[in-house]
């Protein structure tokens, strides 16, 4: 299957085009020096021939004769032709059978096919001659073989069929292989991405060396599974957490009605057992609204009730009402404003964050303590800072705090839905801002507010 | 007595509405699907009406939509099971004049239901008055027979909102929305530590309370002790 597939994949047909515009460069190349080659050497031919005539013209009759047979004996390599034709067309010495026919006479040099005859029989051949017509009538002619250019030719062929053809195979080969390698890669590929569809959420892409293309996807891509394998279990996790903690009040509710049903005896018995439930429906009715809000904010795109939010006028606001909750734990809370500052964001969010914050801070701090609020400017950004002088959160719990659901066990009897702190992140990260949280004494918690871009 | 139009579609819902608003004095008229209760708001005119969101054969808001382009303006407070601020704002923005999310609590639906009836009428005068007390809209100023009370803005805020609605069921969550413009439930009891300085300052010692605490239901100012 694969040995056919791979002479329809894309590589290989690429390879294939350009195999040929190769072959096709390198046709054109050689034809060039070919013919380059065969025209310098019939213009040398032709030059020596006509050299010769001119030569051999000069001279008696007697003594061209000798100059002829002299000339076709010091000729090793049997390329001089020559010959003498008397009128009548009757050879008088001369390898040449006959006057070659076309040949035209007090011509240029030209092309003629002729029959040679001094080396033992006939021979066809096809060479380059110049004919003149002498004093006496004889004609006169001086031909050269051209042979060399047959010779080179071949050559040329030979280099050609060496070089090219070869060339051009392993070209194919090549683009089989690399058609052939790049399909079983992505044959593998496709068989663990069926897998992680199929639910694997441990599979991973294969790859090699970091330099390649592919490899560098894949890893990018495994990269990303890593973080959604992540997503997922912590989406999990979440689930259970909902679960338990709507389980919760849900069972004691159910408890609380199931037992009054049994033991009631009076109406004001049934009464205090119903006033357990609802607020026990209502605990899980809170946790649902306060998960769905923490969904609208998550899902909410940035930027849509965005305005200019005077930080300093929040949270003076914030302050109006926190004040006298803090007041009924005796606990001092100030607010600090070195300076107005702005910001582009929501303002009902941010007052909510903030909200969250001061609510968290002053429930968490024993009676007589102080929670402040500052607005500040690091550098250009403006920060919000709440703090308090309550228990803290210690080093290993600063990552726990932000998820869903945790209490710390420092403030198990406190009620709460354990979903505030999910809630400010979420709008800190919707406006592009960040959030840290320190620990000293008490707890600090820092919005920083830097400028986004629209 | 008043005639309240119930549009909605689930009968067990509908049917424990119709018992509590009965035994609070209303007349109530009930219809399961969107068409027909458009049909029974123009026929009969109810004093207002209460409209789900979600109904077979014409959707609430479509419903509160129409009746507002035909020029009807009776009080209609929306129920919906979504509670999203979006969805909130969508269903004031087609005409209704509440929105209640599900689930609610009876106490709730019937205060608002009050509430809507009882709308006080944009007046133009300074003065509030719910017998001996007293506030000034434009020096912002209140007192109590002769006593003169200091309150903080927001302390004005609340006990103006109070006074306009004097006599009626005021629930958390509607103070929330209306004086404190609040969009969430805060964690902790805002309201009743707010309520519980104003009710210090207004109620002083040896007066008889105005303000009183109804269990599990929220607050009202009593004209009469």
């Amino acid at each position: 299957m694969l040995d056919l597939q791979f002479a329809r994949s894309n590589t290989f047909r690429w390879t294939l085009m350009v195999a040929g515009v190769l072959a096709a460069f390198i046709l054109a190349l050689f034809g060039f020096i070919y013919w380059t080659i065969d025209d310098y050497l019939i213009t040398r031919s032709d030059r020596v021939i006509s050299a010769h005539i001119d030569g051999l013209g000069g001279l008696t009759a007697e003594r061209r004769l000798e100059a002829i047979d002299e000339r076709l004996r010091q000729d090793p390599r049997g390329v001089q032709l020559a010959a003498i034709f008397a009128a009548d067309g009757r050879r008088i010495t001369g390898n040449l059978e006959s006057l070659p026919a076309g040949l035209n006479i007090d011509a240029p040099p030209q092309g003629v096919d002729i029959i040679r005859i001094d080396r033992g029989g006939r021979e066809h051949q096809t060479i380059r001659a110049i004919a003149r017509r002498m004093g006496d009538g004889d004609v006169l002619v001086i031909g050269r073989n051209v042979d060399e250019v047959r010779e080179i030719s071949r050559v040329v062929g030979q280099a050609l069929a060496l070089g090219l053809l070869p060339g051009f195979c392993l070209c194919l080969l090549a683009g089989a292989w690399l058609s052939v390698r790049a399909q079983k890669r992505v044959e593998e590929v496709n068989q663990r991405v069926r897998r992680i569809i199929a639910g694997d959420l441990r599979e991973r892409l294969p790859h090699r060396t970091a330099d390649d293309p592919l490899s560098k996807l894949a890893i990018i891509v495994n990269g990303m599974l890593d973080e959604m394998e992540t997503m997922i279990h912590a989406l999990a996790g979440v689930g259970n957490d909902i679960a338990h903690d709507l389980r919760t009040p849900l069972t004691r509710a159910r408890l609380a009605l199931e037992r009054g049903r049994t033991n009631a005896t009076s109406l004001e018995q049934l009464q205090a057992v119903v006033d357990k439930a609802i607020a026990g429906i209502d605990q899980s009715l809170t946790i649902i609204t306060a998960l769905l809000r923490l969904a609208e904010i998550e899902n909410s795109r940035r930027s849509a009730g965005f305005g200019n939010v005077n930080l300093h006028d929040m949270l003076r606001e914030v302050h109006d009402i926190y004040e006298p909750i803090a007041e009924n734990k005796d606990i001092a809370l100030q607010v600090e404003v070195e300076r107005p500052l702005t910001v582009r964001g929501d303002r009902d969010l941010l007052i909510e964050a903030v909200a969250n914050l001061v609510d968290n801070a002053i429930k968490f701090t024993p009676d007589g303590g102080k929670v402040s609020i500052k607005l500040l400017c690091d550098g250009s950004e403006p920060v919000i800072r709440v703090t308090d002088t309550g228990c803290g959160i210690g080093e290993q719990e600063r990552e726990a705090v932000l998820r869903r659901f945790y209490r710390s066990d420092k403030i198990r009897n406190t009620p709460g839905v354990g979903l505030g702190l999910n809630l400010v992140a979420a709008i800190v990260r919707l406006h592009g801002f960040r959030m840290t949280i320190h620990s000293g004494p008490g707890c600090q918690v820092e919005i920083a507010c830097p400028d986004q871009p629209d | 007595m008043a005639k309240v139009l119930l549009i909605e579609d689930d009968a067990e819902t509908a049917e424990e509405i119709k018992a509590e608003l009965a035994d609070r004095g209303f007349d109530v008229e009930w219809s399961a699907n969107g068409i027909e209760g458009l049909d029974k708001a123009r026929s009969s005119q109810p004093d207002a009406m209460i409209v789900d969101r979600l109904l077979p054969g014409m959707d609430g808001l479509t419903v509160i939509e129409t009746l507002r382009k035909e020029q009807v303006r009776t009080p209609v407070l929306v129920l919906s099971a979504l509670g999203a601020v979006d969805d909130r704002v969508r269903g004031l923005r087609m005409g209704g004049d509440d929105y209640l999310t599900k689930p609610f609590a009876i106490v709730e639906l019937v205060a608002r239901m009050e509430a809507l009836l009882r709308r006080p009428a944009e007046s133009r005068e300074t003065t509030l008055k719910v017998a001996t007390l007293e506030i000034d809209l434009i020096e912002r100023t209140a007192k109590r027979g002769d006593r003169a009370i200091e309150l903080l803005p927001r302390e004005f805020r609340l006990l103006e909102y109070m006074m306009r609605r004097a006599d009626q069921l005021l629930t958390r969550a509607m103070l929330l929305e209306e004086v404190w413009n609040y969009k969430f439930v805060p964690a902790t009891n805002l309201v009743d530590v707010h309520m519980g300085r104003l009710r210090h300052k207004v109620d002083g010692p040896g007066d008889p309370p105005m303000i009183h605490n109804v269990r599990g239901a929220g607050f009202i100012l009593k004209a009469v002790p």
